[in-house]
């Protein structure tokens, strides 16, 4: 069984509310909450023990990009109230101090980055990063890797080097201004070749699209990660049927 | 912004001492030199570049191989969007190096300008392959560096040589007879030949003006960057032990393994290429001290001023008589026998090898 979900960010620009009602709607069961920006992060965790998650098999909650040194402390310490079975998804370039993380060992999921950023792009950068956080686990970006390097060699590179550590995989196209888009042809067939690498894990969508696109893109995942079962890309009809939320294969 | 950088091996050349117990003098000054006058590029044109633009240099300069007559050849290599400024950063790097007294690349025009991935990744072969795109394409593999921000630069690399093997992955299934990228080695062939057809080429287009030099280093450092190419295409069966080997081609994506082990090969330069070779087989000791020595009196001609000036200089049809001309071809020769010994070599295969993907 493969969960498809997506970010609450994607569907909903910081209102996660909206963005579950959305999933709920479409029976989609897997889903991030995101507070990519500092001041969507407390009325997240403020909101989280009143949230009806009851619907989603898989939770995952993303954490600001960026943190002052004092926000960074707070944030860490907001998580106490967390459940332990919602990983926490943050970016390398986020941390100015490794000694705040660590407690959270394999609950703290470290995302290698894209090309702006300038650390954790690539396995020799993500090296570094689980050298200070060794029982840190990773949030495969696929969209990032690909826009470090087409060809997938760098993602190939994570991928043999960190594939055990992979809890959620992120998937988006990542534009030319390093900007998530839908995803494209040639995109999916740069994922496909990589596909194989990648374990059963949840794979969230952090493509922003309307509610009515939202089965159109989940069946694109299937197409690009799912090689095996999907030769050909799926027809328009798709959009008209229900989610579905889960594969089997 | 740190730069992406791959974890380069220690230099063969380094090793080549202790293995060879002689000096290289000259070969390792042009070194230092290159490494001195990178560093200096390098803090000069520091923020110029982009994610999507590379400076890229070649030639000596690249492989570690530079005099103070040496012509820097450099492009701004563009991966990414279009933009009409990006001409106005190539004018930058122009006029940074014309203020550190840098000579200009070659009057051919392949260097000194933008050159953009489309065209290096696409038109691999066919007619629209002009010769300026292959010498781009085949010395990006074989000799060149990035200065600044390397995003663009590992892209374009990886997308080339990502062609060669992944259109022609028949070599790495296991029950191939040798694992040689042939598509690659074919293209590295037919640059060589380029090289020396343009050569004659030049030869009548400029009235003989320059031949000695460029006579001299047609059979010495183009002709070592066709060596490294195929020692490069040879490396699976002369640098990787059998486990090695065998983990490569039941990797979990075996082309994307080989374009790695390629990346980590030719991130040396064709000296280092071949000193590997040399620094594995002991046998090979005193072919390596011939052709290593040969290449260091090479170096040391170009390194001297006047001997350099001198062979310049040498006017069209004059070269048979000219002393320094003749040295130096005889230092060719031994180069060359050295290097037919090490490429019919029984004891590291390559005798097989040579005879089966080298001549036809």
């Amino acid at each position: 069984m493969m969960l498809i979900g997506f970010s609450t960010g994607a569907l909903a620009f910081a209102d996660f509310r909206r963005a579950l009602g959305m999933l709920q709607d479409e029976g989609v069961e897997a889903v991030e909450l995101s507070a990519l920006r500092m001041p969507e992060w407390f009325p997240l965790i403020d909101a989280l023990g009143t949230l009806d998650l009851s619907s989603f098999k898989y939770v995952s909650i993303h954490l600001p990009s960026q943190m002052q040194v004092d926000e960074e402390r707070s944030v860490a310490e907001s998580l106490q109230h967390v459940p332990r079975s919602h990983p926490l998804i943050i970016h390398p370039d986020a941390i100015s101090d490794f000694g705040f993380w660590r407690e959270f060992q394999d609950r703290l999921c470290i995302e290698n980055m894209d090309s702006r950023k300038p650390i954790g792009r690539t396995e020799g950068e993500l090296d570094r990063i689980f050298d200070q956080l060794p029982d840190a686990q990773l949030c495969f970006d696929v969209g990032h890797a690909w826009r470090v390097d087409p060809t997938m060699n760098v993602a190939y590179g994570i991928l043999k080097g960190y594939r055990d550590r992979i809890v959620q995989v992120h998937v988006s196209e990542v534009n030319s201004r390093s900007k998530h888009d839908i995803l494209s042809y040639s995109t999916m067939q740069a994922f496909r070749d990589v596909a194989h690498m990648i374990p059963r894990v949840p794979l969230i969508l952090e493509t922003p699209v309307s509610p009515r696109d939202m089965c159109q893109e989940m069946n694109k995942v299937r197409f690009a990660f799912l090689p095996l079962t999907s030769s050909v890309l799926p027809s328009g009809s798709v959009a008209t049927i229900r989610c579905g939320p889960n594969v089997s294969v | 912004m740190q730069q992406q950088s791959l974890i380069e091996p220690p230099s063969e050349l380094n090793r080549l001492h202790e293995t060879l117990d002689m000096e290289l003098p000259n070969i390792n000054g042009a070194r230092m030199d290159a490494l001195r006058f990178r560093s200096r590029f390098e803090a000069a044109v520091f923020g110029l570049t982009s994610e999507d633009t590379s400076i890229v240099v070649f030639g000596s300069l690249a492989r570690d191989e530079f005099t103070d007559g040496s012509d820097v050849d450099w492009t701004l290599l563009i991966d990414g969007v279009a933009d009409p400024k990006h001409l106005d950063l190539a004018r930058q790097v122009k006029g940074t190096l014309e203020s550190m007294d840098a000579k200009d690349p070659g009057q051919e025009g392949v260097f000194g300008n933008l050159a953009f991935s489309h065209d290096i990744v696409h038109q691999i072969g066919g007619e629209d392959d002009s010769n300026s795109n292959t010498t781009r394409r085949i010395l990006l593999i074989l000799e060149s560096r990035a200065i600044g921000r390397r995003d663009s630069f590992n892209r374009v690399l990886n997308h080339v040589l990502s062609r060669y093997i992944s259109e022609d992955p028949r070599f790495l299934q296991r029950d191939a007879q040798f694992q040689i990228p042939r598509f690659l080695l074919n293209d590295f062939a037919r640059y060589w030949r380029t090289m020396a057809v343009d050569f004659a080429h030049k030869r009548r287009t400029r009235g003989g003006t320059g031949m000695a030099i460029r006579n001299i280093k047609l059979r010495m450092s183009r002709k070592l960057i066709f060596v490294s190419g195929l020692l490069g295409c040879f490396s699976v069966h002369l640098q990787l032990a059998d486990a090695e080997k065998a983990a490569l081609l039941t990797a979990d994506n075996p082309s994307q393994e080989f374009v790695r082990h390629l990346r980590r090969v030719f991130a040396q330069t064709p000296l280092e290429i071949l000193a590997a070779v040399v620094n594995r087989y002991h046998h090979l000791g005193p072919i390596g001290k011939k052709l290593f020595g040969a290449y260091d009196k090479f170096l040391g001609t170009l390194r001297d001023p006047s001997g350099r000036a001198r062979l310049n200089s040498i006017a069209p049809g004059a070269a048979e008589a000219d002393p320094l001309f003749q040295e130096l071809r005889a230092y060719s020769h031994e180069f060359r026998d050295a290097l037919l010994e090490l490429f019919f070599d029984e004891k590291t295969g390559l005798d097989r090898l040579t005879r089966t993907d080298g001549v036809f």
